[in-house]
């Protein structure tokens, strides 16, 4: 159904096609019928395996056909166990047929891999090679590369050699994502971070995989496949979870998390040593899963006190100092990326000269624009923060499909740089948001922390985006 | 939800520099306006000739045929096309007695992807009391593995796919407590791959049809926020090309069915506005087929059912004039389901 033109043709032409299709379509209801009969009647035999081999080997998605196969080779084999080898590679050849016709099928996917779970001897091996194969002849089927992985790890193979084979495929063609993918797959298992679980690879090895991906992106910069390898590689912000804020008033505590969190089922203990312990904490939303949590009672202010969050046998605290005497806070900023080492910030430096050198003859040139940014925020997000907003917002223009994600994009950079600043200045009270353009507020839970907020001024907002104008005691305009 | 991939086959993509290639000619003079009417009566006439050689071919997969034509036809306010009385009878003559499941069609094996599609036939009918729902219940509990997992029938095909089938019926029939919710979850969230997006199976690639599954997944068990949605709405946003159209995947054609898996995908994760909905409104309607209505997968090609649910529910969902509103997680009414099951949207 996919991918076929609509002709036009004659009368006579149709009504030739027509009366084709009439026959095929007799000769597919008798095959069928004949089928359904032995099957029922239990004739498990050779002749059941033809039948239904010639309707698959024209359509075979036809599960009810591959099952039927399946039922034949069971029978046979258990009533003759010599047969089972001749059947088994009968079957693995069979299957090899109607791939050639439909590369996509799961039906027949899948059958192999039946085969060769229940056969006596298992040549793994074999199917790594049919892979290769295949995957010269359309390097971008996932069904082949997915049942390559399958078969791989069958047959023992290292990630090293996996690995090689994978580059081969990136050295003869930069433009595919699916060597890409798999890439990144095997890299973290070959060069894990020797101390950082939340960094994918070692900073050497990060090094290395920057200078060949640059090479790939530029060789040709309108192709995406290499540009994604390269925003994995500098790391997506979406942030791990720790806990993020904290508030405490006479009337209501209030806790934050860096992340959704589900707190009846995340497996998530947090412990105050005070009477918070004992309370319950609601979400804000009322939804299962919120960022922002609240216990409501009368509460002593008193001392600084000490949160600690228990995740996966993990421990995060963070600290809450009394402020004045009606309010305890703690405030603590993830690190909205991650860290790179100098060896390796001296690359992005490489990198984002030769970005800008290519701006200078192709200004609007997409994959470039974003790169660009990207490198300047893994250099120094806040060093950098008007040049990056500037090729965010020229990024709306030329890539005017996504000009809402880059919106996006801006208002969560310039949150960071507020909240930066705001910690840095440890004045929360009042939190200056207004004339920013802002379509989104990120980062709500480190805002509830104020008791005036302003948003006037952004004409694009998402109000729903401000949930954390619900906390009591919490003021926003807008 | 009957998924068939058809993740295009570029031949030329080893011949660099031939990103035009890559896109649709739009230069031909192509539809602008989506005459309901047409597609309608296509939709209302498919199947009327038993004898069709399409027809025939396509019996392996009768169930979700019918799906996909009831659901596009009460979207677009003519569920009355089609005989209800008929289309029950057939469900209730394809389920297993043996196992509960449901099968495409007569004779043929029960399975998990038509068994949803017959649920959510019989919910847009209210007539779920037609067939024996604890039965059906028991084959979706019968199918779960120590993992987490769904087989998609005895045979044994592990695919998230079937991991969204399951949770589906289970919601639709209010069944849930019959699996075990958190190992499903785990198996689902062990597909997520380093770009942020879901495969079939753990280690499988990225794909829109299978994040649409997963995203479904997680929206009808309440585990949104088990997701790194900045990273995989990103992925799925630059799925968009110029013409408008979306892939499925990075460097290949646009297909009106990704019109609904990322669509959807976005909507379940409040990002619908990353993509440029009049861009996609007008690549869709340029796949409708003016002479007999219904819509194909790109401009010029044959249409089908298929794709004219998934361009009909990508309208819907980009709030199309006289079109019933549709639920992204579930892709049916939205009016049916909002009074059967509440799955989880994230507002931004």
């Amino acid at each position: 159904m996919h991918g076929r033109l609509k002709v036009r043709t004659s009368a006579e032409e149709a009504a030739r096609k027509k009366k084709e299709q009439d026959l095929k379509a007799k000769a597919y209801r008798n095959g069928m019928d004949k089928i359904f009969t032995l099957r029922n009647a239990e004739n498990f035999d050779n002749n059941l395996l033809e039948l239904s081999g010639k309707i698959l080997s024209v359509n075979p998605d036809i599960t009810t056909l591959w099952n039927i196969r399946r039922e034949c080779i069971i029978k046979m084999t258990t009533d003759n166990p010599d047969s089972a080898s001749t059947l088994f590679d009968r079957d693995l050849n069979f299957t090899e047929l109607c791939l050639q016709v439909q590369p996509k099928s799961y039906g027949a996917w899948h059958h192999r891999s039946w085969i060769l779970e229940n056969s006596p001897k298992p040549d793994w091996n074999r199917e790594v090679s049919l892979c290769t194969l295949y995957l010269k002849k359309d390097e971008r089927n996932f069904h082949c590369w997915d049942y390559r992985r399958y078969v791989a790890r069958k047959a023992n193979l290292s990630a090293e050699s996996e690995f090689k084979f994978c580059d081969e495929k990136i050295q003869k063609n930069f433009s595919n994502y699916s060597s890409w993918f798999y890439r990144s797959q095997l890299l973290p298992v070959l060069h894990p971070h020797p101390s950082d679980s939340s960094r994918p690879i070692s900073e050497e090895k990060l090094k290395e995989e920057l200078e060949i991906v640059i090479t790939a992106a530029f060789t040709d910069p309108n192709d995406s496949s290499a540009w994604f390898y390269q925003r994995w590689l500098l790391g997506y912000s979406d942030p791990k979870l720790d806990l993020a804020c904290f508030k405490l008033t006479q009337s209501q505590a209030v806790i934050a998390f860096t992340k959704l969190v589900d707190l009846s089922k995340d497996k998530i203990t947090i412990s105050t040593n005070t009477s918070l312990d004992k309370g319950i904490w609601r979400s804000l939303s009322g939804n299962k899963s919120d960022s922002i949590w609240i216990q409501k009672g009368e509460f002593e202010i008193s001392d600084d006190i000490l949160i600690k969050m228990n995740h996966n046998d993990k421990t995060f605290e963070l600290e809450a100092r009394k402020i004045d005497n009606n309010s305890i806070i703690g405030i603590k900023l993830p690190s909205f990326g991650y860290e790179f080492g100098a060896a390796v910030k001296e690359e992005l430096k490489n990198q984002l000269d030769s970005c800008n050198q290519l701006l200078e003859f192709e200004p609007d040139s997409k994959w470039t624009l974003l790169t660009a940014a990207l490198l300047m925020r893994s250099i120094d997000r806040f060093q950098y923060h008007e040049k990056t907003l500037e090729y965010v917002r020229k990024l709306q223009k030329v890539d005017s499909l996504r000009a809402g994600y880059y919106m996006d994009l801006a208002s969560k950079w310039i949150l960071e740089e507020k909240l930066k600043n705001m910690v840095e200045s440890g004045k929360f009270d009042k939190i200056d948001l207004s004339s920013l353009d802002l379509s989104v507020v990120y980062y709500n839970q480190f805002l509830f922390i104020g008791n005036e907020i302003n948003l006037q001024n952004n004409s694009k907002l998402n109000k729903k985006s401000c949930k954390f104008a619900l906390v009591d005691g919490c003021k926003v305009t807008f | 939800m009957d998924f068939i991939d058809e993740d295009f086959i570029d031949h030329n993509k080893n011949n660099k520099n031939n990103h035009k290639k890559m896109e649709v000619d739009q230069n031909e003079e192509l539809p602008t306006k989506f005459d309901m009417e047409m597609t309608i009566k296509y939709v209302a006439n498919h199947g009327n000739d038993k004898n069709d050689f399409e027809y025939t071919m396509t019996e392996f997969l009768r169930m979700s045929g019918i799906y996909w034509g009831t659901t596009c036809l009460d979207i677009m306010g003519h569920l009355d096309k089609l005989d209800k009385k008929s289309i029950i009878e057939f469900i209730k003559n394809c389920q297993c007695k043996k196992s509960g499941g449901i099968a495409a069609c007569d004779s043929h094996d029960p399975h998990i992807l038509y068994s949803l599609s017959a649920v959510q036939i019989l919910c847009i009918y209210d007539a779920l009391d037609e067939i024996d729902i604890p039965a059906l219940g028991k084959y979706v509990q019968s199918l779960q593995q120590i993992d987490g997992s769904f087989f998609g029938d005895k045979w044994g095909e592990v695919d998230t796919r079937f991991s969204f089938c399951a949770v589906a019926i289970l919601a639709l029939t209010n069944q849930m407590n019959l699996i075990d919710v958190d190992k499903a979850v785990e198996f689902v969230m062990s597909c997520v791959n380093p770009d942020g997006g879901f495969g079939s199976k753990p280690y499988a690639e990225s794909h829109a049809g299978l994040i649409y599954c997963c995203v479904g997944f997680l929206s009808i068990t309440h585990n949104l926020h088990r997701l790194e949605t900045e990273k995989l709405a990103w992925w799925l946003c630059e799925r968009q090309l110029k013409s408008g159209g979306l892939n499925g995947r990075p460097e290949k054609l646009p297909d009106v069915c990704y019109s609904w898996w990322v669509l959807s995908s976005l909507t379940i994760m409040g990002k619908a506005h990353w993509i440029d909905g009049a861009k996609l409104k007008e690549f869709i309607i340029s796949c409708l087929d003016t002479e007999t209505g219904g819509f194909s997968d790109r401009p010029g090609n044959m249409p089908d059912i298929f794709h004219t649910l998934f361009g009909i529910g990508a309208l819907s969902l980009l709030g199309y004039e006289n079109l019933k509103k549709i639920n992204p997680t579930f892709c049916m009414p939205e009016e049916i389901v909002s009074k059967i099951y509440q799955a989880q949207i994230l507002e931004y």
